[in-house]
């Protein structure tokens, strides 16, 4: 029998279980998706349940249970942090230091994950062990990468110390190279930014990256004199002074606003000229960082490819930027790049340590298994689903469903698409999608506004056949994550003419062929699809392709504003029924939306989601 | 009461501590260095 290893990760935010089998991944999810309380920091417990029930394994076949960081460690950069603030620290001292020495405190955790996973009754409970955060996510971005052998970058806000590590892989082995530590944090300053910006810590930071295109980087050079020094070979240190972190619980304070013009934007208030151009300002100096720490990799480490983990490495804008400069031949980016990816990162290391061989090399692909690794709801559970609640709905076979599929996006149709696994990580790549036809410059304030409910700056994101990429895309590599931006092919460009628009009304001018995908600077977050990572997708840009011409599909989260992405049958048809989708497929079953029965709920659904 | 604890604790003994050990040096390396080619730590045990 295979050597199972469970990670989590749990307690901050994205909590989330893997499972791998001799070190491939073969289970994992977040929490999020079954509590359907977006970004939950509680206990996995769903998450664990489903790992093992996907294997069809309990606790006691698990050889060890890996935790995504080191509690001891973390506590000790606390206090240290306590200390270098003091006396300005209260407010933080009064939250922060409690939380850590209660009876069952943070300094426990490793303790709490055991009783956690004890009250589950799936077991006897092995070894908990405790992996560092910056481990976890450099082995999640090489053990499974389809390199032999990498340089290997983490950038995130913090864990224990570090904030940015360089790596070096090789075979089954990882060694670290270099570290900078907390307070100096390039994540942290991206987020103090979005903060400014008026939008939340955590999970706001794509939008001030959505943001930039339609500002110019001012502020850049300020950033560059006050908040950042930045050395030739990437390393840096922030200015304290102006960041309220150490001392509270907030990111920015009055020293801060003088330098910016004035107070932070009021959440949900209206985005102006100077949200636009500090996004566009804190976007090129990281971009430039992470650039300079991109060739220091290559440098010392001597490596051609580089993978990549860490909350910044969802920052797909800075990724295309590394690749486009050439400092490596490939780059691998791992799809669950921010904290979630940390309990498959943990498992992992312990997994080698296990003796775990990296199997998957000589295939050529990665170990992620196209990052599907959530749960699966075959064509008999969902008809019984569908049967149960007198669901109108046809049958069809998969080549039938996607031509019917493909034949509603060509008329402009919004369809929800449920197959299959769901995505691991915080991108829909697929499998729980939200689609529609890029040709039209509607479709992208349609599915905002009736779908989506909100007004949205950003584009959405284009899927598109792997073969038909260049076509379409100045794209250097495969993309199979969404988590590469690059722009939009020559060929595929429209003049836009004089034109007196400003600001966000930029986004409706048609720039190109697929204007519902293309941002106002003429970039995309691309996804390529090949028949090997999702056959069922595959076959539908594929028929897409046959009527219309056009290889290319927006792909959106199968959610509304501020709610996870759906796990379930019931979770896709309730959002089927309250948005605008007009139609569904789910596996094989397609449910159109006039064909449904009319949709009542006792309270107000919006009123419970909260806002993103 | 919690709160006043806390107070006592952290004003009596976190500052002067604090105080202290930045006279020596800085827990959080806060300072730049202009003079200084690299800010890259070489990873060990904390």
């Amino acid at each position: 029998m295979s050597d199972l290893v469970l990670g989590i990760s749990a307690f901050y935010h994205d909590s989330a279980s893997a499972l791998v089998a001799d070190g491939i991944p073969v289970a994992a999810a977040q929490e999020e998706r079954f509590s359907r309380r977006r970004h939950d920091a509680s206990f996995p417990a769903q998450a664990v349940r489903y790992c093992l029930d996907q294997q069809g394994v309990s606790l006691a076949d698990v050889s060890a249970v890996a935790y995504y960081e080191d509690p001891q460690l973390k506590f000790r950069r606390v206090l240290a942090t306590l200390l270098g603030a003091a006396p300005t620290g209260f407010e933080s001292f009064r939250e922060t230091f409690p939380s850590w020495v209660a009876p069952n405190g943070k300094l426990r955790t490793v303790n709490r994950v055991r009783q956690e996973l004890q009250s589950l009754n799936l077991g006897r409970v092995p070894d908990v062990i405790a992996r560092r955060h910056h481990e976890s996510h450099a082995m999640s971005a090489f053990i499974p990468s389809p390199y032999e052998s990498a340089a290997v970058l983490c950038i995130d806000g913090v864990g224990e110390w570090a904030t940015t590590t360089m790596w070096h892989g090789r075979g089954n082995e990882l060694r670290p190279v270099a570290e900078v530590r907390f307070p100096h944090s390039l994540g942290l300053l991206y987020s103090a930014f979005t903060y400014f910006c008026g939008f939340k810590v955590d999970s706001g930071e794509y939008k001030v990256m959505g943001l930039a295109p339609y500002g110019t980087p001012r502020y850049a050079q300020v950033i560059r004199d006050r908040l950042i020094d930045i050395k030739p070979d990437g390393s840096f240190r922030l200015d304290l002074r102006y960041f309220e972190y150490l001392r509270g619980q907030v990111m920015t304070g009055a020293a801060f606003e003088k330098l910016f013009d004035g107070p932070r934007r009021v959440p949900e208030g209206p985005l102006t000229q100077r949200e636009f151009d500090l996004a566009a300002s804190v976007q090129k100096v990281t971009e430039e960082v992470v650039l300079k720490l991109a060739r220091t990799a290559r440098e010392r480490t001597g490596e051609s490819k580089l993978c990549l983990a860490g909350g910044v490495a969802l920052n797909c804008v800075a990724n295309g930027k590394v690749i486009d400069a050439g400092i490596f031949d490939e780059v691998w980016i791992q799809p669950a790049a921010g904290d979630a990816g940390g309990a498959l990162g943990a498992a992992q290391a312990v997994a080698l340590e296990h003796g775990a061989q990296r199997s998957h090399l000589g295939t050529g692909q990665d170990a992620m298994s196209g990052s599907l690794l959530g749960p699966e709801f075959d064509d008999d559970t969902i008809a019984e689903f569908l049967h149960a609640h007198a669901i109108p709905h046809r049958r069809l076979d998969s080549a039938a469903l996607a031509d019917s599929v493909a034949e509603a996006l060509a008329d402009g149709k919004i369809v929800g698409w449920f197959q299959g696994r769901m995505e691991f990580g915080p991108r829909a790549l697929g499998a729980r999608s939200i689609l529609g036809d890029p040709r039209d410059a509607e479709t992208q304030s349609t599915m905002n506004l009736k779908i989506k409910f909100r007004e949205s700056f950003r584009p959405f994101a284009p899927a598109v056949l792997a073969s038909d990429a260049k076509d379409y895309f100045d794209l250097r590599q495969e993309s199979p994550y969404m988590l590469v931006v690059a722009e939009v092919a020559a060929a595929q460009q429209l003049e836009v003419g004089q034109t007196n628009a400003t600001g966000l009304e930029l986004l409706r001018l048609r720039r190109s062929t697929i204007p519902a995908v293309t941002h106002v600077d003429y970039s995309a977050r691309v996804q390529t699809v090949t028949e090997a990572a999702n056959p069922a997708y595959h076959r539908l840009l594929t028929a897409f392709k046959a009527r219309t011409g056009c290889p290319v599909l927006v792909n959106t989260s199968f959610n509304v504003r501020g709610e996870p992405i759906v796990n379930t049958p019931h979770d896709a048809y309730t959002c089927f029924m309250r948005t605008n989708i007009d139609l569904l497929a789910l596996g094989n079953f397609l449910l159109e939306k006039e064909a449904q029965p009319a949709w009542s709920e006792e309270s107000d659904w919006r009123e419970e989601i909260p806002l993103d | 009461m919690r709160t006043l604890l806390l107070f006592l604790l952290y004003y009596l003994i976190v500052t002067p501590i604090g105080a202290l050990s930045r006279l020596v040096r800085d827990p959080l390396k806060r300072e730049w260095n202009e003079r200084a080619d690299t800010y890259w730590i070489t990873p060990a045990r904390h």
